[in-house]
Formats: C-alpha cells, structure tokens, sequence
C-alpha cells in the first residue's frame, strides 16, 4: 500500500515537474518571440532630444532675463547606417517667436571609415561650431568672442560631406572634406558700415561657385585624450554682377573675383587626473579669415576705401572638476576659465578689437543638467559696427550671469 | 591684461606637460584590445559629460551611438563596442 502511495507521489511530482517545465517552456517561447519582434521594431528608431537654456544677465545698470535658447532636434534612424538629424533654433525676441533652421541632413556609413552626409550639416570648421556649441556642452552661458552663430567662420551651410574615423596604430585620425554653397560678401549697398564683411546667412548662392572646406583631426594618444585639429575652408563670395550695376559713378566697382580663405586650429585634452579625483578639461581654438583686398563705396563721405580683409579670433578655456571626490556635493562642482579675443579688419567701417575673460562655477545636477554662474570681463579697445560680428558675447562690459542649461 | 593671458598660457602649459606624461603611460594599450566599457570611458566624456548608460532603452542607445559616430568622427569598431556595451550595462 505504501509503496503505492509511495510511486503515485513520485508520479504526481514527476508529472508535475513536466507540467511546469512545459509551461516554462511556452513561457519562454512568448518572451523569446516577443524580443524578437522588438528586435524588428529597432530597425527604425525616432528620437526628440536638444536642449534650452534660460537665466539672467547683471551688469551695474541693469538686469535681464534671457532665454537663450530652445532647440529641439530631431533623430531618426533606419537600420545601422542612416540618421536622419535636425535641429530647430528657436529664439524669442521684442515677444515674437525667431525659428530658424539650425540643420537637417542625411548621414549614411557606407564603410569603415567612411560617412557621407547631405544636407543642411553644421560646418566642420575648428570644433566650437560643430561640438561645444549645445548649452549644455558649453560650460559658459556665452559663446567665445568671434566663434559660435555670428563669428567670422561658417556655422551650418547647405551642402555635401564625407567624413569618418580611422584607427592609425595607436592613433587615431578623422577627416572630413564638404562643399557647400558658401558666404556672399556685403558689398555696402545695405549696410555701408559692413562693407567687406562676408556673410554666412545666405542659404541660396549667389553665384556659380561652391565653397570647399576640410578639417582632419589627429588623436596621438589611445586613450583618446588629445585631439588637435587643423580646417580650411575656401570661397569666392562675390556675385557675378557689379552690386552698383546701373550706378553710372560705381558700376566698376565688382567683387566677383574676391576670395576668401578661412584657417584654424583647434585643441581638446579631456583627461581624469586620478591623484587628483579630478576631470581637467582643455579646449582651444584659432580661427583667421583673409579676404582679399577690394574697394569699397562709403556713401556718407562719397569716398572709396580699401582695406586688408582679415580677421582672427582665438579662446583658451580650462576647467577643473573633482568628479571623482567622495563627497557628493564637491563632485559636481566644476570650475572653469576662458580668455577668448576677436579682432576684425583695421580700416574697414567694422573695426574692432576685444578681448574677454570668464570665470564660472558650475554646479551639474546630472551629466546634461547644470546651473552655470560666471563673471565675464569684455574689453573693447575699439568698437566695430554693431550688428553680425560684434561676436554674440552677450552683453558687453562686466557681467555676472546665472543660466540654467539642460540636455533634453 | 597681459599678465593676465601670460598666466593664463603658464598654468595651460603647466597642466599640459604634466597630463602629457600621464597620457603617454597609458597610451600603450592597443584600441582593437580595448573593451566597450573602457572605449565608453575614454571617448564620451571628450565634449560632454559621460552618460550612465541606464539613461536610455537598447534602441535608443543604437540612434545615439550612431549619431555620436557621425558628430564626433569616432571609428566604426570604437562606436560598436561602445554600444553593445552600453546596451549590456542598462
Ligand atoms: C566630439 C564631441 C563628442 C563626443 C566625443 C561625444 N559626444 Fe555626445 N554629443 C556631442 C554633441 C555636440 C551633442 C549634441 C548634439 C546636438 O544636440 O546637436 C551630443 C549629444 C549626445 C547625447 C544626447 C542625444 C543626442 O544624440 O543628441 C547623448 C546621449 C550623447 N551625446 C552620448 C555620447 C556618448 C555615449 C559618447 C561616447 C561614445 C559621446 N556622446 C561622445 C558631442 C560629442
């Protein structure tokens, strides 16, 4: 009788565990059958990310709310190869909404070390532009004097580019080579007091040559700490035309065969300095744009001028942060200084020199989260024509602001 | 101001030789060797501070990694590696 009862028991558990192993068993194969149909949905994948930044600006006379910027930007990928970005640049000025098209373009990998990409594409050109620009990447509220939307280089064109990276031993190097529709040069017509400054807002060309540019970056290190870049960047701005044409007194005056050739240089040591519990964070840029020499109409004197076209801009920035510290306040605390300098063409109607330095604290809630405070000294040695390359500093003079920034 | 840019230039200087060293010490390892999470390590935090990589799903990781590879020029096998790992560690 026992043992009857004995093997029922044993039976009942063996059927049982079967029983169970048979629903694990479904189970895992709706799970598995599940994963796989997600894997099929991965194929596309659409992201809304960007950033904002909103604060204020105190200067002695005066304080002001800013809202610097809200940029959405838009992903979309199909499959391993395509991206599809853009971003929308919303600003709000004298209460009305500004929305211009930061970029939208196309990227496909069509090999290892090679991308190609079409569209409207923020300009390799030094690494601010393309980089640091975000505001929660920029680790001040304000851009460099003479890089960033209004400096002498190109920030975003409409065009076609290649480029990619490739491992070199222990090094690394990366390229890209694009031709774009190019900047159009203020001839005075509108802005007598801009003549001879080249202007990167023109989406549509003004005449049958493209501009050509390149920027090869050199990582020596396998760690990837160092990268030093070098850009080129050639145009020829002018319209085919006499902008004067039908003005009997000008009408020789042409800028057709004027050329512009932009260089810089840029630097970037990002490091963790273990003894030190700390992140040290080195970034650089040279920009210089020639131009070259053409007369201009000054309609407030009737005289015609001429000028050595050329303009530089640099900025050093260091910042410091002890991220590796234990102590959980002292971690996100980084502090930070930049000199950064602009000067534009002696003689032209836009003359101008400055130099700024900035110092902040920032104090980052997450990795794309932070509150930045700094003091910003600018010194105007002379004053340039107000408008486009005053350099987008922000206010001028001595300012502490407060921003808050965030990654979307 | 011009004590102040020669300061500036030193102390830059300074930090430089010394990081200098400190990188040449490490740079011995070849990159093909590197794993994911090191490569993550060394590369994202260049321009931005270094996502945990519980900030984002599988899909999303694949869109970032992707768009990371295009605006930071980083090599196809560098941004692979950083993904799969990336989508391990979630
Ligand atoms: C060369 C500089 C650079 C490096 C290196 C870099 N990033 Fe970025 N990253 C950016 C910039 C610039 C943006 C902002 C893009 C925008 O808003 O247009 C960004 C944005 C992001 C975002 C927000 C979502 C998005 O795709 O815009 C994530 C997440 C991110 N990066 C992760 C990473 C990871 C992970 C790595 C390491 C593999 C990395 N980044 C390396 C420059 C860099």
């Amino acid at each position: 009788m026992k043992i009857k009862i004995i093997s029922v028991f044993f039976f009942m558990i063996a059927f049982g565990a079967s029983f169970a192993q048979d629903t694990i068993q479904t189970q895992l194969d709706v799970i598995t059958s599940e994963i796989q149909s997600l894997k099929k949905e991965d194929k596309t994948h659409f992201m809304l990310r960007g950033f904002a930044q909103f604060g204020l600006d105190a200067t002695h006379d005066n304080i002001n709310f800013n809202m610097t910027s809200f940029n959405p930007v838009l992903l979309w990928r199909q499959g391993d190869r395509f991206l599809f970005e853009s971003e929308l640049e919303m600003e709000f000025i004298n209460n009305e909404l500004d929305i211009h098209l930061g970029f939208a373009n196309a990227s496909y990998v069509v090999s290892k070390g090679l991308i190609v990409r079409v569209g409207k594409f923020l300009i390799p050109f030094g690494t601010f532009g393309e980089k640091f620009h975000p505001s929660w990447v920029n680790k001040f509220s304000t851009t460099p004097l003479g890089v960033g939307h209004d400096g002498i280089a190109p920030s975003a064109d409409i065009g076609i580019e290649i480029r990619g990276g490739l491992q070199l031993g222990k090094s690394k190097l990366n390229y890209s080579i694009y031709g774009v529709n190019g900047p159009g040069i203020k001839d005075g017509t509108d802005e007598p007091e801009e003549a001879g400054m080249l202007s990167f807002e023109n989406s549509t060309d003004n005449n049958n040559n493209k501009a050509v540019g390149s920027r090869i970056g050199f990582l020596p290190f396998a760690n990837s700490s160092l990268e030093i870049g070098a850009s080129g960047y050639y145009a020829m701005p002018g319209s085919e035309e006499s902008p004067f044409e039908g003005d009997t007194l000008n009408e020789d005056l042409n800028y057709k065969e004027v050329s512009a050739l932009l260089t810089a240089f840029d630097l970037s040591y990002v490091k963790i300095i273990s003894p030190l519990k700390s992140i040290i964070d080195i970034k650089g840029q040279y920009s210089l744009s020639t131009v070259s020499k053409a007369t201009y109409f000054n309609p407030e004197d009737t005289m015609r001028y001429s000028f050595t076209n050329n303009s530089s801009a640099y900025y050093a920035q260091l910042a410091f942060r002890p991220a590796l510290a234990d102590n959980a306040f002292l971690k996100n605390i980084e502090l930070v200084g930049r000199y950064s300098a602009y000067t534009t063409p002696e003689g032209s109607l836009w003359e101008s020199k400055q130099s700024q330095i900035a110092v902040g604290l920032n104090y980052w809630f997450t990795w794309r989260t932070v509150l930045k405070a700094s003091y910003q000294i600018t010194t105007i040695e002379k004053e340039g024509a107000p408008g486009e390359h005053s350099g987008h500093g922000g206010t001028t003079g001595n300012v502490f602001s407060l921003y808050f920034a965030v990654g979307l | 101001m011009k004590k102040i840019k020669f300061i500036t230039c030193l102390i830059i200087a300074v930090f430089m030789a010394s990081v200098f060293i400190q990188s040449c010490a490490s740079s011995k390892e070849a990159i093909a060797n590197k794993s994911g999470a090191q490569l993550w390590g060394e590369n994202c935090i260049r321009c931005h501070n270094t996502p945990s990589p519980a900030d984002f799903n599988d899909a999303q990781w694949k869109t970032v990694g992707l768009h990371m590879q295009v605006r930071a020029n980083l090599t196809k096998d560098e941004a692979e590696k950083i993904v799969v790992f990336l989508q391990s560690a979630n």
